[in-house]
Parts: C-alpha cells; structure tokens; sequence
C-alpha cells in the first residue's frame, strides 16, 4: 500500500464533538499520540480509563506500531470486564489480548524466510536508491514483519517527541528537497518499487515522517481482525469508534493512522485529536486536543454506561428496515417489527400505544383448549399519553435485522427514546430500555393484560411484579422487573427486565419465571444486549444473504430478502418442539395453528439455515404421531392422518363451518378434504435428512413420520379395476377447486411417500410384504400425466373446464374468487396458487423430465396468485426454466408482500409461509442449490438487475458459503463437500473452498 | 340553541320527511324545527307540525334559495329534505334536493318520496370508501352528533384498487381485513363491518335489506353531475331508504 492508494469512500458524519448523544460498543485507536504523548509518558490515567471502559462492557483495540512490551509496558492495564482489551502491536502483525494475568499472543503473522529476505534486500535497495539521490538513510532493523528505513539519521532528530512532529515534518521536507525529491511520497514509491522488485506482493509502505517502513502488515490488517472480531459478535459500522492522531496527510504520504480506516468498518464515525497539520480526510472529524480529548471522549462513554442510556445501533441501510406506517397503520408496523427467538415473540408496538395497536406477547405451543394460541401479559407498555394520531406517525422506529433489535428516536427533541429485545441468548428473557426527557416518562405497570385479558392476573412478589394469563391448562407467566433511573443530563431512563415461562400443569410458573429473571438481571441490560448480538451474529453466519447489483431496486431485494430470513430465525426455537403457526409469534392471525405452511415453506429453509429448528418443527410433528393415528383410525383408515390444522395437542382444529357476511353458514372444506398435508409432512422429514446429511433420522425418530404416512396412503389408496390406485374427493393445494378425484400434487406426493417409506420401512427391517405392497401402489397410482398434451391435468376432469386466462380477468395477484365469485371460479381453469407446479418445485426427480417449461406456460397463465404462499413458488420455477427476469418480478412480489401488506392483513401477522418460499426462490431457483445424499448441486440462474446472489447455510453439518455470478460459482466450505455446478460433473470441494467458471447459461438441460 | 330542520312541503311525502327528522332529533338528542316555504295555503303543514309539537318557520321564497339560506342558519345542526324522485327515476333526486345537497355545508338527510319511517332509528349503514378523504367528514361529524344507542355497520364495497390481491383463508382474512378498515377508517368506534364485492349501489341495497338498516350515512363530493359522485348516484338509485350526505368540500 502506497501513498498513492486511496481511502476507502466513507459517509459524511454530522456529530456532536464527543458523541454525547452516542453510545460505542467498540473503540479502534491509536496508542502513541491518542491515548498517551508520548512512549515515555506516565499512562496511569489512561490505565484507569482502559480498566473502566473495560468494566463498562465496552470492547477496546490499541493498534500500534511499536511491540507488546512497550505498549502494555507502559499501560499495565489489567482489566477484568466484560470488555475486552486487544493490544494491536507491530503495525499489523500481532494481536494481544490483555486480561487480568497479562497479554496473551492471539495471533501473528510470521514471515516466511523467503519474506525476511525480501524484506531486507527491498530496505537495502532503497536505502542505496536514496544514497543514489544523494540522501543518507539507515535501515533499523529486528522489527517484526517490517524494515524501517530512517530517512533523517541526523543526532538532533534521534527521537523526537510526537509535539515536535510539525518542526520534523519541517526539516524531511527541506531535506528531501535538497536532492530534489517533492516529498515523502517519491520515497514511499522507491520503496514500493523496490519491493515488489524482490518479490513482495503486497508490500505495505507507510511513514511517521522520520521513517519509511516497508512490512507485511499494516494498521489495517490491525483495524479488519478487529472489525472481523467484532463482526462475530454482532459489533459493526457506527457501533465502532475509531481514533487516532495521524489520519491526515503528511509531507505527501498516508496517515499511518488513516489505515486503520477499512472497508470493513467504512461506517465507523472516525476522530483525530492530532495537530494534522494537512487536515484529515474526508469523512473524519478533527478534533486536536490529543490525548486529553480522547480522554474526554472516554469519560463520556463511561458516564453513557453509567447512566443506562438507550444503546444506538449501526444503520446500516442494508440491515435496518424503518417502520414509518402511514396514518392507521401502526399494527402493520407492530408486525412487522415484531422480535422473537422462536420461543416467544413480541409485537413491535409503540410502547405508548392505545390498544388498537393489538400489543401482542406470544410463546410457542401454548394453546387454550380450544386450540388457539393464548397471549401472554404485555409486558413492553409505557403509561405515556396516547399522541394525536398524525404526531405518533412521526416517531419512526428502525428494525435492525443483524442484531435482533427494534429501536426508537424521534426526531430531535421528541420525546422518546427506546431500545427492545427479546433475548437470543437466554430464551426466557427480554429486556427494554426508554430514555426521554427527564419528568416526561410515564413508565406505569410493567405487566398489562393482552386484548381479550386471557384471564389475566397480576401479582407482585418481593419487589417483582408477575403477571399470569390463563386458559384451562395453559398459562403463560411474565416475572418483570423496572428501575428507573434520572440522569444529570436531564434525561430519564426506564429500564426494565422481563422474563417468562410457560409451565406444564402443575408446575410453579412464577417461580420459574422469577429464577429467569434473576439470572437477566445477573447480565443487567447492557450484558443481555451483548449475548444477545452475538447470538444473533453466529445466526447469521449461517444464514446471510447477499444481493448485489447496480439497480436501484436490488438494495432492496436483499434487504427483503434479510427480513424475510430475519422472521424464519425467530419462527422456531433451536430446540426441544416448534409449532410455527401460520403467521409464527408475529401475530394473532390464524390463532397460531400449524398448516402445511410450516412442513413445506418454512422448514426446508431452516433445515439449511438452523437445522435445530427445523429439528424441533418436526419434533413438534414426531410428538403428534398418535393424535395423527387416531385421526386416520376414526376415518377408517391406517397410519398416521395429520390434521390439516394442528395447534396444542395434534386433533384436528380446522373450523368446519364459518358464518359468513350474510349469516349463512359456510361449510369449511380444508380439514376434512386437504390431506396432501400428510405427505407434505413426510417430505419435510425428507428434506431435513438431506439437508443435515442426518441419515439416521429417517430410521429412527423420524422413522414415523415416513412409514405411518405411508401407510395412511396405502390404506387410502382406491383401486379400480384395471387396479390403477386413486385418491378421490379431495382438495390440493389448488382450493378454488374444493373436492376432486386424483389431484396430481396429492397424487404423485402420495406415490413418492409410498416409494419413500417403502424404502425407509426395508431400511430397518420392516414387513417386506408391507413395503412390496406400498412400492406396488405406488407403481399403480394415476398422476394425472396427460402424454397427448404433455401436462399433468390438474385433478380428473380439469382440462374440461372452462378455459379462463388471467389476462381476461386482471392481473395477478388477484382473490379471484372474490371477483368473479366461487361459482364461476369453481367452473373454470383458473386456480388460486400452483398445484401441478409445486410438484417440480417439491419433487423435481419424479416429474417427468423436461416438461417444465411446458407446465409454466400452461398452469402460470392461470394461475391467480391468490394464495401468499404461490409468487415466490412460481418465482423458484421459473428461474430454473431459464426465466430469471421473470422470476424477478414474483419473487419481488413475495418479498415485499409483508412490507407493503400486499394482502391488506399483515397487521394480523406476518406471512411466514411468504418468508420461506422467498428463500426458498433464492436457494432453490436462482441459486439452484439441491441436496443430494451425497452431493449439493448449485445451477445458477441470476437475473441481469443482480450482478451475485450469494447465501450462507449448513449442508451436511459443513458451513457453506455460495456466491453466484454471471461467469463463476464461488463455494466456500469449513470441510469437505461434493459439488456439482451446472452441467459439471461432481467435485470436491475442500476447504476454504474453490472457484468455478461458468460459460454462457450454466442452466441444467434437465429443466428446460 | 341546535336543531335539526326539516323542509316540509305540502305534498304526502311531507309526514314521512318529519317523521324523519324527528328520528333523526331522537338520534343525536336534537330539538327538531320545521321551515316551509310558503306558496299560500300553510295549513297542512301546520296541521303537521302542531301534531308534532315541533315549532314551524314560514319563509317566503324564491324556493330553492331561501330553503338553502334556511338550512345555512348557525344554529341548524343537520337538514332533513324529501325528494320527488323515486328509486329507479333517472333523475335520482328533486330539484331542489339537488339544490340544496350540492350547496349545503350541513349534513343533509334525503328521504325518499316512499319511504316509511320505523318508530326508531336502530341500525345505520355506513358505506365507506376507504380514502380519507371520504371518512373524515364521517368520522368528524357523525360520531360527535349521535347521542343515542344505535348500531353501525360499515359497508366497504371493493373497488379496483381495494379488491384484495390474496385470501389465504377468505373468512379469515376478511375478518382481518375488516377489522384493519375498521381500525384504519374508524378508530375507536364500536362498528361492525361487511366486506362485499360488486356493483356498489347493489350492494349497499342489500345490505340495506338483509340488515333491516333504518339510514344510510354517505360522505360526498357533492358534484352530481355526470361520471363525479357515482357510487353515491348508484346508492342513491338503488335504495329506499334516508342518506344522510355529509360534505366533502365547500359547496359551490
């Protein structure tokens, strides 16, 4: 790295001076300059404040030039803190962390012979260049990784004081001029030239005006460990200060401190509290004063701490999704905003809210007898008074996705300012904190009834308030405790820790919950916010999805696409059972009941983002194995029949009638007639074997969830007299047509259950006869394949209907039915979301091959989009058909339909369904990921807005990393992993991973 | 002191108009006048009005005008009108009901020439649009006059643009969707709501029927005049019931 280099591109900060109104979970600075004068100077008072920031929970980084010894020599600091203390030494090439016994070596970076050479072969050839110019300099040597060149060898600048720099920079300059040399920049160049001469790569020459250093490493290589460090720990951009006294030019070079300034951090406001003679970048606020404005900058983070204000996050607009409903539509924004951790959940309301808002606590599986979900007490209310409608609009508040928190600010002088989280590292515990002006917070009970009040009672035990709501068996109980404290500033602070449980019958809830709480108030607020990034950075790490593109719209695909993983995160808890509702925690719609939504939307893509969830999903289906028995024997039938709505206890808890508009009561179809769900949940055990590579489930607790059903099938299953094998008067996916013979989606998903559980059944010595009978049936079940017109009929019958188009109704997405009414709709070709279609989607191998595209252009013309679930099914399709621009525009209609309630009813909750087709249309369809036994395919198909696509997830325990752009694949692996990209045969794949060209259309033949 | 004036003619329909307007006075805990505007023989609208106990206020014309100047009065609340024409008559309303509604800044009640006025008034009928526009005047000037126990019950017709583009679950979703129009358009006002899809006029007809609603509350541009105003012209064609118009804009 040059003089000549240039600076990362950083973003304008307008701040207050000391960042009073800011508070910084990270601090990257300089030592010699920033922290203290001088090597020599007494660092007693600087020890007292690294021990403190150290204490306060705030993560500290000292980047220096100079080695261990010096630096900790000269602070000593011990500390013993939740914060950490990293000493950055010898300009990159060394990493200590100092704790109370010392400094332990993390890191370093050690050059190889060959570099030790290079090394001082390119100081000598400099060194004789300048000798060349007529300027004398020295080489001092036995410095790590690095060769300093003295440019000013002379007595009376043998070790000048870091006051004297401008008298220095004075007298290199006059010397430099005198062999006709600019400035420090022609030296930094011979020694640039003179490195890669001998072989250096990547030289890294920089200047403290009296030296010139050719190294390995520099004070960037110090600033990306940290920001790499604390990436892991959910600590990025604005959340990061970093500080130094030489960010400005000098004499024609580089600051040295100006390189702790990486891409990685581009958005950490950046300070210099030097003299900077040349002034300092852009993007960098000077503010002189030295080491005694740093100190002042220190003592405000302390006081910050110590006075609980509302911690800030990184806006990063890639992450952080603004809720600014439009008048009335606040319990969109509650929705949306809502956080969680798959045990429970939280609506993002306004903590003043009236209850129009529906403020929501939900835990997972607790249900009522009558199978809906029971809200829990509320426990994130304010007393404040309720504002004029159009004034509540005004106080936006951000969703930061990375780090699981909903934050509030008004703008300036409002009053309000809050921080929310329901804690992903302790699953019991949430926490909040308000800050506004002081006498201007009305905090009131912490505990309120939910909507309804559930049965709701309050009582307080030894200083904690607890709150119980109840119906029959079920109860969900919140321990909350609240603290207010007034801060000098004239600033109030609300703080106040919650903590839930959701007790068996006969259990002690409060007690339980009191024990949670007792162990977050350990952690206070500042320690649960801490454990709570991290956690949700380590998600992400196996979960992150990145969009790339010069269009003005892709900023947006990827930041819905991150919402759309952020709420499939917090759907399912990581262990023990999860039943993801219709709508998961985020709302009160479809009373949390479990649909197939769950098995063949959301699951498939956390088996690949957090397989313990999509663990628990199918404990949650494993654990309703008997219900599902007892199902199918009171219909006259074997095996396992699961319900098509499923909440507490597995019975079945569809509605079998509704009354409608006009009183009448409308007959409910679904629950008796849509039983595709039974292999849907078959299918899903399938997936999550082949995602995890866990060959064991199926043969094991699995084992259920395949063989029963098949056996359900089996026992269903009509023969005809040409033994053909029928399923009649049922519903697919498709229920604009209610009850139909032989639907193609129940039919083949039935025919690959039977195979599939014939398979599993052999594999752990099952009945023989029993596993022939079922590989039979399956043989003999129709499928619809219609060989005249090279498309499955849709259900017996189909192709007789009336042939409506869409484009003769209006544009999709569109509720038909409501248009043209159920009658017409019933009578014609048009259907409510993909049925045929979900078989190339779920089942690509039992297909008949080829026969997509003709699918697409028949079955999507009539495809309504009438179902939320459909668009981004539709969007994976047709990507794999070679349409990506197509699939472009679907899957942007699913990604948004939440964001901009699409449906007009995300205010009951979020689409979760929604959320896993949009990864599934990344994964599945642009990506063209597939797991197989022993392979992952990958077959990109990007559209021209997307220059790469690339998303993280687990395959077979391995993390993966895959990066798709228009001419190479990029897989990244923690292990060994077969590939097969495109048309390639298969390869492995070793970690850290490789590179793959591809050329032209990488599409495989097989779905064209 | 407020009251609700009611136009009384000498024609038959008269009774039913001040039948309204009583109810109406019943409704919002008004007192309720009557003004005529005199052509010569006032008996029969003083036999009406002394029947009524309500006072009565002989103006002189021209009709239209004076009736206008009438209603404008500060202390007149709302106006109750009849009209000559009946459902089904092409030109929807009377002259003068047409006069007075498209210049009115009060919120005008129309009875129809056929209507029959029940004892009480138990069960308005709101269609909404669901603009803002089009419910303030709703939100703002009808809940601050109802004094009475009475039941609303929301009709939102979809149009092209509110047609909802998913129903998942349909009789779930449309409870959502209501309750969200409900949340949106009427905040905190105990409703309940009807999501229907067609011709509006039709619909609010029905719903008018099915329900046994006793009025129709409307928000309008008051620009009748062709292709403005028309699912109001279509309301307007198709039911046999009272509209109460509130005003959308000052009248020309």
């Amino acid at each position: 790295m040059t003089s000549s280099t240039p600076l990362p591109r950083r973003s304008l900060f307008r701040r207050r001076t000391v960042f009073s109104d800011e508070t910084f979970d990270a601090l990257v600075f300089d030592w010699d300059g920033t922290v203290v004068p001088d090597r020599e100077a007494d660092a007693q008072e600087a020890r007292k404040r690294v021990e403190a920031v150290s204490d306060a929970g705030i993560h500290l980084f000292i980047v220096s030039g100079t080695n261990v010894k010096n630096v900790d020599g000269q602070l000593q600091a011990r500390p013993c803190g939740r914060g950490h203390l990293f000493l950055c030494c010898n300009r990159g090439s060394e990493i200590f962390q100092v704790t109370g016994a010392g400094p332990q070596l993390l890191d370093r970076r050690t050059a190889s012979v060959e570099e030790d050479e290079a090394l001082d072969l390119a100081a000598a050839q400099t060194v004789d260049c300048l000798r060349e110019r007529g300027l004398e300099a020295r080489i001092v040597a036995n410095r790590l990784n690095r060769r300093k060149i003295d440019i000013i060898p002379v007595p009376q600048w043998t070790d000048p004081k870091k006051a004297d720099i401008g008298r220095l920079l004075d007298a290199v300059m006059a010397r430099l001029a005198a062999v006709d040399m600019a400035d420090l920049s022609e030296v930094i160049d011979l020694a640039a030239c003179a490195a890669r001469a001998v072989g250096l790569a990547d030289p890294r020459i920089t200047s403290d005006v009296k030296h010139v250093e050719i190294g390995l490493t520099d004070k960037s290589d110090s600033a990306l460990w940290a920001a790499d460090w604390l990436v892991q720990r959910g600590i990025t951009g604005e959340l990061v200060l970093i500080g130094g006294d030489e960010l400005g030019p000098i004499g024609g070079a580089r600051g040295s401190d100006s390189f702790m300034m990486v891409d990685a951090l581009s958005r950490a406001p950046v300070i210099s509290v030097g003299v900077e003679p040349s002034g300092v970048p852009e993007g960098v606020m000077h503010l002189g004063g030295g080491p005694a404005r740093f100190a002042e900058l220190l003592d405000v983070q302390l006081t910050r701490r110590a006075d609980h204000r509302v911690p800030r996050i990184d806006r990063d607009p890639g992450w952080v999704l603004p809720l600014r409903p439009r008048l009335g539509q606040v319990r969109v924004a509650a929705s949306l905003g809502c956080l969680g951790n798959g045990w429970a959940g939280t609506r993002g309301w306004l903590e003043e809210d009236d209850p129009d808002s529906t403020p929501l606590f939900l835990v997972s599986g607790v249900y009522d007898d009558q199978g809906r979900i029971l809200p829990g007490p509320v426990w994130s209310g304010l007393d404040q008074p309720v504002r004029s409608r159009h004034r509540r609009a005004e106080h936006h508040r951000l969703l930061d996705l990375r780090t699981g928190t909903l934050v509030r600010g008004g703008p300036t002088g409002s009053d309000l300012r809050s921080m929310c989280l329901v804690s992903a590292a302790f699953p019991h515990a949430m926490a909040l904190r308000v800050e506004g002006r002081a006498g201007r917070i009305e905090p009131g009970d912490p505990l309120r009834p939910p909507a309804d009040d559930h049965g709701f009672t309050r009582e307080e035990m030894s200083g904690v308030d607890l709150a119980v709501t109840s119906a029959g068996n079920a109860r969900v109980v919140v321990a909350a405790l609240q603290q207010r404290v007034t801060v000098s500033a004239g600033h109030d602070v609300v703080e106040r820790l919650a903590a839930w449980a959701a007790p068996p019958a006969g259990v002690d809830g409060s007690q339980l919950a009191r024990e949670y709480l007792e162990q977050a108030e350990l952690l206070g607020f500042d320690g649960l916010l801490a454990e709570h990034r991290c956690a949700w950075a380590q998600m992400w790490e196996d979960a992150e999805v990145v969009i790339e593109g010069h269009h003005e719209d892709v900023a947006q695909d990827q930041l819905a696409a991150r919402f759309a993983v952020f709420h499939l995160l917090t759907a399912a808890a990581p262990a023990g059972e999860a039943a993801v509702g219709a709508r998961g925690l985020t709302g009160p719609a479809y009373e949390g009941h479990v649909f197939w939504d769950a098995d063949v939307f959301v699951l498939p893509a956390l088996a690949a983002i957090r397989p313990t969830s999509a663990r628990a999903m199918l404990e949650y289906r494993i654990r309703r194995l008997p219900a599902a028995r007892q199902l199918a024997e009171a219909q006259g039938f074997a095996g396992a029949r699961f319900p098509w709505e499923s909440a507490g206890d597995g019975r079945d808890v569809t509605p079998r009638e509704v009354r409608g508009p006009r009183g009448t009561m409308i007959p409910i179809a679904t629950g008796a007639h849509e039983e595709h769900i039974v292999a849907d949940v078959a299918w899903a055990a399938a997936q999550y074997a082949a995602w995890t590579g866990d060959t064991a489930f199926l043969a094991g607790a699995g084992r259920g969830l395949v063989v029963d059903t098949a056996r359900y099938w089996a026992s269903r299953i009509r023969r005809d007299a040409e033994r053909r094998g029928h399923l009649d008067q049922l519903m697919g996916p498709d229920e604009y047509h209610q009850l139909v013979d032989d639907n193609a989606y129940t039919n083949v998903m039935a025919r690959w259950n039977l195979r599939r559980g014939a398979e599993v059944l052999t594999r752990t010595s099952g009945d023989p006869e029993e596993a022939e009978t079922w590989r039979a049936l399956a043989d003999s079940l129709v499928d619809g394949w219609d060989p005249r017109r090279d498309l499955y009929e849709q259900f017996a019958g189909y192709f007789d209907l009336e042939p409506l188009l869409m484009n003769q109704i209006g544009p999709p997405p569109l509720a038909v039915d409501m248009v043209l009414g159920s009658n017409r709709v019933t009578g014609s070709q048009l259907i409510k979301q993909a049925d045929v279609l979900m078989l190339y989607h779920l089942l690509p191998d039992e297909v008949v091959p080829d026969s997509l595209a003709e699918s697409l252009a028949f079955y999507e013309p009539r495809t309504a989009h009438g179902s939320s679930l459909s668009p981004a099914i539709s969007a994976a399709l047709l990507a794999r058909a070679g349409e990506p621009e197509r699939a472009l525009e679907l899957f942007r209609l699913a990604a948004r339909l939440d964001m901009d309630d699409l449906t007009g009813t995300t205010a009951g909750g979020l689409h979760l369904a929604t959320m896993g087709g949009v990864w599934q249309a990344l994964a599945y369809g642009f990506l063209g990921l597939r797991a197989h036994d022993d392979f992952l395919s990958i077959d990109p198909s990007l559209p021209e807005e997307w220059s790469a696509l690339e998303l993280r997830f687990r395959f077979h325990g391995r993390r993966i990393r895959v990066r798709a752009e228009h001419d190479a694949v990029i897989v990244r692996c923690d292990g060994s992993i077969n590939v097969r990209v495109g048309d390639r045969d298969t390869e492995g794949c070793e970690d850290p991973g490789r590179t793959f060209t591809i050329t032209g259309s990488t599409h495989s033949q097989e779905h064209r | 002191m407020s009251f609700i004036l009611a136009a009384l003619d000498a024609g038959p329909t008269a009774q039913s108009v001040l039948d309204t307007a009583l109810r109406m006075g019943e409704l919002t805990s008004t007192d309720v006048e009557v003004v005529h505007v005199t052509t010569g023989d006032n008996q029969p609208v003083k036999l009406r009005t002394d029947r009524a106990h309500v006072p009565l206020h002989l103006i002189r014309g021209p009709l239209e005008p004076a009736l206008l100047s009438a209603v404008e009065a500060p202390e007149v609340v709302a106006a109750v009108l009849g009209t000559k024409a009946a459902a089904g008559d092409r030109r929807l309303l009377g002259t003068t009901a047409t006069h007075i509604i498209e210049r009115s800044t009060k919120p005008v009640v129309i009875v129809p020439p056929d209507f029959v006025c029940p004892g009480f008034f138990r069960r308005l009928l709101i269609p909404l649009e669901g603009t803002e526009a089009s419910t303030q005047p709703v939100l703002e000037k009808l809940f601050p006059l109802l004094a009475a126990d009475v039941e609303l019950i929301v009709i939102h017709v979809f149009t092209e643009s509110t047609v909802p583009a998913m129903l998942d679950h349909p009789w779930r979703d449309l409870e959502i969707l209501g309750k969200e129009f409900l949340t949106r358009h009427l905040p905190n006002q105990e409703a309940s709501i009807e999501l229907r899809h067609g011709p509006a006029g039709n619909q609010v007809a029905e719903a008018c029927d099915e329900h046994g609603a006793d009025l129709i509350v409307l928000s309008w541009s008051q620009d009748s005049t062709a292709g403005r105003a028309r699912v109001v012209r279509q309301i307007l064609g198709s039911v046999k019931l009272p509209i109460l118009l509130f005003p959308l804009a000052t009248p020309r």
